[in-house]
């Protein structure tokens, strides 16, 4: 428990050490990689686990996977960047994602939150309402 | 019976006395004197047994009329009470027989009394029974309708989701088959338009 913890804590330094001004940074994520290959620390892959977990997280955080059915132009994709950026104060690039399940519209996944409108959501809001 | 002797004699004394006065009173007096001779009575005798008879007559009355008439007088003393105890007798049944009667009244009406109450108990009772059976009829009613209607809802409730979602899923297929790209592509447009504004 108390190694998990120590671990934990190690995890969250090297994240801290991979942000450039609060922004991940490649370049970062390489040096603290090769230092933790060089220098081994104890419990090294439960390290790694963590910090994968919260690079991913993080990456997730700046990432808008826009999932779509049917043609989606890339002026909306830049408006929906805009709006994310613009939302949670840090750059937010945006991913297209062909889901023809949606029939028609836009579901929106920015790290945990989901914003969507679709008629296939508009359809399963009127069963549940029924 | 001795005075009835005495009155039986003394008259036949008194008769010869007045014979011998007559004697001498009247020349036919000869004749009886005749009589007295010719039949041998003599006065003497005629005492002795005249006093031989009281003797008996009082022996007899001690020993045997004055226990007789005794006896007869306990005899009718006894009859007399018997009589007596006979009225009463007779009093105390015709008593009894009022008593009786009037028992068998009283109980004839305690009868009455008992028959009416219990048929009147009888009536409440199935009066009460009458009306706790409704009672229950009427809560079995109202459950059983309060039962049918929650199932009608629930019927209806299933009907309506069931339609829903065939309505849905119908719908769903229509649109993924009848929807043209240039359609998908506005809707996403008005959906990116929407989100970004949020």
């Amino acid at each position: 428990m108390r190694g998990n913890k120590q671990t934990q804590q190690l995890a969250k330094q090297l994240f801290a050490l991979s942000l450039d001004n609060g922004v991940l940074s490649s370049e970062r994520v390489a040096g603290v990689l090769a230092y933790v290959e060089k220098h081994a620390p104890a419990k090294s892959i439960a390290v790694l686990q963590a910090y994968q977990r919260l690079i991913a997280r993080e990456v997730a955080r700046g990432q808008a996977i826009v999932e779509h059915a049917g043609p989606i132009d890339g002026n909306v994709l830049k408006s929906i960047e805009g709006a994310m950026s613009q939302r949670y104060h840090r750059p937010v690039a945006a991913s297209a994602k062909a889901s023809p399940e949606l029939l028609a519209g836009l579901r929106i996944r920015v790290g945990d939150d989901v914003f969507e409108t679709s008629v296939s959501a508009q359809l399963d809001a009127l069963a549940s309402a029924v | 019976m001795f005075s009835l002797l005495l009155a039986a004699t003394t008259p036949a004394v008194e008769t010869a006395h007045d014979a011998v006065d007559a004697h001498a009173a009247h020349a036919d007096a000869g004749l009886v004197h005749e009589l007295v001779t010719k039949f041998g009575i003599d006065g003497v005798n005629v005492g002795m047994q005249l006093f031989s008879f009281a003797i008996l007559a009082v022996v007899l009355y001690v020993f045997a009329i004055k226990p007789v008439l005794a006896t007869m007088d306990q005899r009718n003393s006894k009859l007399a009470e018997g009589l007596k105890n006979a009225e009463a007798t007779a009093a105390r049944l015709e008593q009894a027989q009022k008593e009786a009667t009037a028992l068998v009244q009283q109980a004839r009406l305690d009868a009455d009394k008992v028959i009416t109450d219990a048929r009147q108990l009888s009536k409440e009772l199935a009066e009460r029974e009458t009306a706790a059976a409704t009672e229950r009829a009427n809560a079995l009613i109202t459950k059983a309708e309060a039962s049918i209607a929650l199932e009608h809802k629930k019927m209806l409730d299933e009907a309506r989701v069931e339609i829903a979602r065939l309505v849905v899923a119908t719908t769903r297929q229509v649109l993924s088959k009848e929807l043209s790209d240039e359609e998908r592509s506005r809707y996403n447009a008005a959906a990116a338009r929407e989100l970004t504004t949020v």
